[in-house]
């Protein structure tokens, strides 16, 4: 069981605030958001101390270098997004506070255990808990008819792929006689047909979950009327969580089979690479425009999965870590401009650098950094992934990959232009939020030390995939 | 019976969930097409499980079945809110997002 300690506190997290929900019923608005961020912290903190090796259920269950790696993120996303939930939460559902944290909380126990999940059942039932949560707390602002709307069309989007994936692993199951992925992999290299049809299912249904074109359409509406500090977590933990099943599935139960399925990741990869970039250019909602430029570096971490050597698989982790950085913090600035403006448009940010200077300076480092300029985080993390992409001569899609990121520079450079040059609407200043600044800055710094010195996280991502694939 | 009578029924039934999904305008009927796609998965879970003659099969429907009630439930819900939003489950006029 020492292998899941870190999911089963955060699961006690969530029935610790159940009860203080219950005993403090006074102090309640103030008590959760807090009893939340230190026990995650505390949580975060303990998974770098003690990191257990090994398997569990007969080996539908481990607990290796990735799995802990991907934890580690997950817990940082919570952390993260707990703090920026921290004064949004008594505002606007001070009496459901303490829903909101349970499912996030369930949310992120059900990612953890996905990390480390190498059994078909055991992988789709901890992928649900993942999921389920998520519905519900992008329809979270009941009142709201676009909170609702995306909800819904979340909803559906997720459901449908679920059963396409379910589908897929029908056949697979069918095929091979096993759900354990190391039994998949040595039946997989002499088989046709309906195996291969149920790779291209679960690889359908998975673009859904990680929102790769042509399977995006959901991304831009959900992202747009869920509640901003959700929409934070939502566009990368999931995400993440969408990239460590495909690791799994793909290189270790579906390995023999790549030349089967490489194709077709190529091509999702590099219709992502296009339509996020080109349709986030004409975008005038900023939640909008990241969901499309989202989709844009989904494409990019398709290109590190499709490398078939452990160099991709490493440069993927670090492209996902630095991803998970740049577009939460830049999530959060959206959700701190809106609480004064009211507003998710670009006009809104019209001359924020004269009105909130800091806020504007973090702002325009998430942008360069997820439009990869040197030094940020941003810029290794993309060079690193046209790297591995250039060693197995993938040359086609490293010079799409690299006349696309200029294409993206352009809009992300939009939003600066608005912010440095246009004269601003208002004199009003930013409302100060200290939770919201401290994970705004937690944010920024990881950005500015892996870009000028990125050797360490390097250095710990190739050890993982070395482990990972020996 | 030839296996292959079960999977083109659940062909079939996929087909035809993926058919309703698309085409129904009611949220609920959305839904009931949901259903129909689930079901195809279990009747190939467990033609499969009877072929090859292991139980895993039957033990993964088991786990679908009851997720899918729990997804069912939670999609119920969010139709409600819808409806008492809008005043409407026409998906064909939930469209307040776009651009």
């Amino acid at each position: 069981m020492k292998i899941f300690y870190l999911e089963i506190l955060v699961l006690a997290l969530a029935f610790l605030i159940f009860v203080v929900d219950l005993v403090f019923k006074k102090q309640r608005a103030n008590l959760i958001p807090w009893v939340v961020s230190v026990g995650l912290f505390f949580i975060l903190g303990l998974s770098f101390i003690y990191k257990p090796q090994g398997s569990f259920f007969s080996g539908a269950a481990v607990s290796d270098s990735l799995a802990l790696f991907f934890k580690k993120l997950f817990l940082m996303a919570g952390f993260i997004s707990s703090l920026g939930v921290f004064s949004f939460a008594p505002e606007r559902f001070s009496k459901r506070q303490m829903e909101y944290f349970f499912l996030l909380l369930v949310s992120l126990s059900g990612m953890m255990l996905v990390s480390g999940a190498k059994e078909l059942i055991f992988l789709f039932v901890s992928f649900e808990i993942m999921s389920f949560p998520l519905y519900v707390l992008a329809g979270f602002l009941k009142k709201e008819a676009f909170s609702v709307e995306a909800a819904l069309k979340f909803f559906l989007l997720g459901t449908v792929s679920s059963a396409l994936i379910l589908y897929g692993f029908s056949f697979v199951y069918g095929m091979t006689g096993s759900t354990y992925l190391d039994k998949i992999n040595t039946a997989a290299g002499n088989l046709s047909g309906l195996f291969y049809l149920g790779i291209s299912l679960i690889l359908a249904g998975f673009c859904f979950k990680i929102a790769a074109v042509p399977f995006h359409m959901w991304v831009p509406d959900t992202y747009q009327g869920a509640p901003t500090p959700f929409v934070a977590f939502l566009s990368v933990a999931p995400k993440a969580a969408g990239f460590v099943v495909l690791l799994r599935l793909f290189w270790e139960g579906f390995l023999p089979a790549q030349n089967f399925w490489r194709p077709q990741m190529i091509l999702l990869s590099a219709l992502s690479m296009i339509v996020g970039n080109l349709l986030a250019l004409p975008q005038k909602n900023i939640k909008r425009l990241l969901a499309y430029s989202g989709i844009a570096h989904i494409g990019y971490a398709l290109l590190g999965l499709l490398v078939v050597t452990h160099y991709g698989i490493s440069m993927l982790l670090f492209y996902l870590a630095i991803y998970l950085f740049a577009n939460m913090g830049a999530f959060l600035i959206v959700e701190l401009v809106y609480r004064t403006q009211k507003s998710d448009e670009l006009e809104a940010y019209a001359g924020l650098a004269q009105r909130s200077p800091l806020v504007a300076l973090c702002l325009l480092l998430f942008l360069l950094s997820l439009g990869g300029i040197p030094f940020l985080a941003g810029f290794w993390a993309k060079l690193y992934i046209f790297l591995a992409a250039a060693q197995q001569k993938l040359w086609g899609l490293v010079f799409l990959g690299a006349v696309l990121s200029v294409v993206a520079l352009f809009y992300y450079l939009k939003i600066a232009r608005v912010m440095y040059i246009q004269a601003p609407l208002t004199a009003e200043r930013l409302v100060n939020n200290k939770a919201i600044l401290i994970s705004i800055i937690l944010t920024v710094i990881p950005l500015l030390i892996f870009g000028l010195y990125p050797k360490p996280l390097v250095e710990l991502v190739n050890q993982i995939a070395r482990q990972f694939l020996p | 019976m030839n296996l292959s009578f079960y999977l083109i029924l659940s062909a079939l039934l996929f087909s035809l969930g993926f058919f309703t999904v698309i085409t129904r305008k009611n949220a609920i009927g959305i839904l009931l097409g949901i259903e129909l796609l689930i079901n195809a998965v279990n009747i190939n879970f467990i033609a499969f499980a009877k072929y090859l003659g292991n139980p895993v099969g039957v033990v993964f429907v088991l786990f679908t079945i009851a997720l899918t009630v729990a997804e069912v439930a939670i999609g119920l819900a969010i139709v409600i809110l819808i409806f008492r939003v809008r005043k409407t489950v026409e998906a064909d006029q939930i469209d307040w997002l776009k651009g």
